[in-house]
């Protein structure tokens, strides 16, 4: 075995490109500056000791880390490349996502409190606090309410309700028999509200919140998440067909009466109409997918700044306009690995609320991969979400480490009963 | 100078993702079909008994395959090596025993039998070969032995 994972090291292959990105991203700028060949050699230490402390401490799946590393390194390669200093930011967040990573792998072996009967109610209520207080005081930057700011530094509590969310979804699967119904008296009748009605309705104020702070990415990723994991677990198919007329009717309505979606619809059907105005964004974006071609112009040859917020929610585009179809493939590929692993541990574990919250998060990473990816290049209507991994964000990029810290930890399977064996699917 | 750098370059980075992805789905691979059996990679010394029912349709917890490292008894109850919570099986149903390099199969007095190759055996020793079926309570068997003689 020894030979064969030597020939193969995915891992060096990591290290080459970041040796390569930034030897170019040094060689990009005007005045040769060294700090970048200092950043990149700081990349590569700290990707070297992440994986090094994994492989040598067995903990738990060595892919998951390679991969999102590998995703990482090309975002920031994009990011340096669009705006050096963002650049650094990026990297030093990056080295907080890490540390973060190996800190939730650790937290949440350590506690095994979190799949609690009691914490069923805390993590929506939880939720909605953070909710509540963005609504009340967060700052709207670019159409969303999204941004709560907690002593200078700006957060985004999506990233973190999202975590929440999965938790919740899934500490109600490990609970739902033992979950009791709830019983109202309106004139003289007893109505019993069954657990799945209270909790599906939680699902939905999540999602309700979410509307109002006109985050419609989030909203989407929510339901899709929410309606996922209903379809694998509950088998209730009158309950199933209630929420599909109840999405449905939402989003009809949502479509017909609210002007934000009508915009963005109008805006996917025919980009071109306003393409000085609305459509400006979108149609960029198509063209720096279009100018990249196969092979794409080069790292630093493109024009990918022409994209409004391209580091951010069209970093896709830039990834094709200057890696070309090609490397988008090969993210969208990366992606693609990463939610088979996750759902690869899912299938292993017997626990039914580490296997929800591993099927959780592969899925909120794969539906939101989607989302922005579909998105930018025109394939359903845009949503600003952000890319995981990729994207410029410290709240993103943070929260997707600590969901892949847990998966980590799920995948080690030191804090639960995960079957001995190992099944050849 | 750096156009020409990055001309390069932009091939190197694609090939150097495919070949990341090459490899990754490469190790995922090789770690699926040296585990297929149990965890244990296969040694090829031992013969094993793989199961053929197919695993969802039986409600008890069973293995794809039991390794004959040593002599090895199977049954309900705890006390076998070998321990298959199948209703259909006997407390101690059958063992399976070692005479040099040839492996027989006994039954233990088991209410529902074990049959080899569809016929019914008893308490004296059986020989197996490469391929033979073993039939127990609900349980399809096959006895295999690829060891090189």
């Amino acid at each position: 075995m020894d030979s064969i994972y030597n020939v193969y090291k995915p891992f060096r292959m990591v290290m080459f490109f970041n040796v390569l990105a930034f030897t170019l991203m040094f060689l990009h700028e005007d005045k040769k500056d060294f700090i970048t060949l200092a950043w990149g050699i700081g990349i590569i230490l700290l990707i070297f000791g992440v994986y090094v402390l994994i492989k040598w401490r067995h903990w738990g799946d060595e892919y998951l880390f390679l991969i999102s590393s590998m995703l990482v390194s090309i975002g920031l390669m994009m990011i340096y490349r669009l705006d050096p200093d963002i650049g650094k930011r990026q990297i030093v967040w990056f080295a907080g996502g890490a540390s973060l990573f190996l800190l939730s792998y650790l937290i949440f072996n350590l506690m095994p409190m979190w799949n609690s009967k009691k914490l069923y109610y805390i993590y929506p209520a939880a939720s909605f606090l953070l909710f509540t207080l963005t609504l009340a005081y967060g700052r709207r930057i670019g159409g969303a309410i999204n941004w709560l700011s907690i002593a200078g530094i700006n957060i985004q509590p999506l990233e973190v309700i999202k975590l929440l969310f999965i938790f919740f979804t899934a500490s109600y699967y490990k609970h739902r028999e033992s979950l009791k119904a709830l019983s109202l008296k309106i004139k003289g009748n007893d109505f019993r509200i069954k657990s799945i009605y209270i909790y599906g309705v939680l699902s939905y104020i999540h999602m309700g919140f979410l509307v109002l702070q006109r985050e419609w990415g989030g909203a989407l990723l929510f339901f899709l998440i929410y309606f996922t994991l209903l379809y694998i677990f509950e088998s209730n198919l009158k309950f199933m067909l209630a929420n599909v007329f109840f999405a449905g009717a939402g989003s009809l309505g949502g479509i017909l009466f609210l002007s934000h979606i009508q915009t963005r619809i109008d805006i996917w059907l025919n980009p071109w109409a306003d393409i000085s105005g609305k459509g400006y964004q979108i149609t960029q974006s198509l063209f720096a997918i279009g100018s990249g071609g196969f092979f794409g112009t080069g790292i630093g040859l493109g024009s990918p700044e022409l994209i409004p917020e391209v580091h951010t929610d069209f970093i896709f585009s830039a990834i094709c306009e200057e890696m070309g179809i090609f490397g988008g493939t090969g993210v969208i590929l990366l992606y693609l690995l990463l939610v088979y692993r996750g759902i690869k541990i899912s299938l292993k574990i017997n626990d039914i609320f580490y296997k929800a919250l591993a099927l959780g998060i592969s899925i909120m990473i794969g539906f939101q991969t989607f989302i922005i990816i579909g998105g930018v290049v025109k394939m359903i209507p845009l949503t600003g979400i952000t890319l995981p991994f990729i994207s410029y964000g410290g709240s993103s990029l943070i929260s997707s480490f600590i969901a892949l810290g847990i998966l980590q930890a799920i995948s080690s399977g030191k804090s639960i009963q995960m079957e001995e064996t190992h099944e050849g699917e | 100078m750096f156009e020409i750098l990055s001309t390069v370059f932009k091939y190197i980075f694609i090939i150097i993702i495919y070949y990341f992805v090459y490899a990754i789905i490469r190790l995922i691979y090789l770690d699926i079909s040296t585990t297929t059996h149990t965890g244990k990679k296969l040694s090829g010394k031992n013969p094993y008994l793989k199961l053929i029912n197919r695993r969802e349709t039986l409600n008890f917890r069973v293995d794809e395959s039991y390794f004959l490292d040593e002599e090895k008894t199977l049954g309900r109850s705890n006390k076998n090596e070998i321990c298959i919570k199948d209703p259909f099986l006997s407390g101690e149903h059958a063992a399976f025993l070692r005479n040099k390099d040839v492996w027989y199969v006994s039954d233990l007095g088991s209410k529902n039998g074990t049959y080899v190759n569809d016929e019914k055996i008893d308490a004296t020793p059986y020989e197996l070969t490469d391929g033979d079926t073993v039939h127990l309570g609900q349980l399809n068997f096959i006895f295999v032995d690829v060891r090189e003689v």
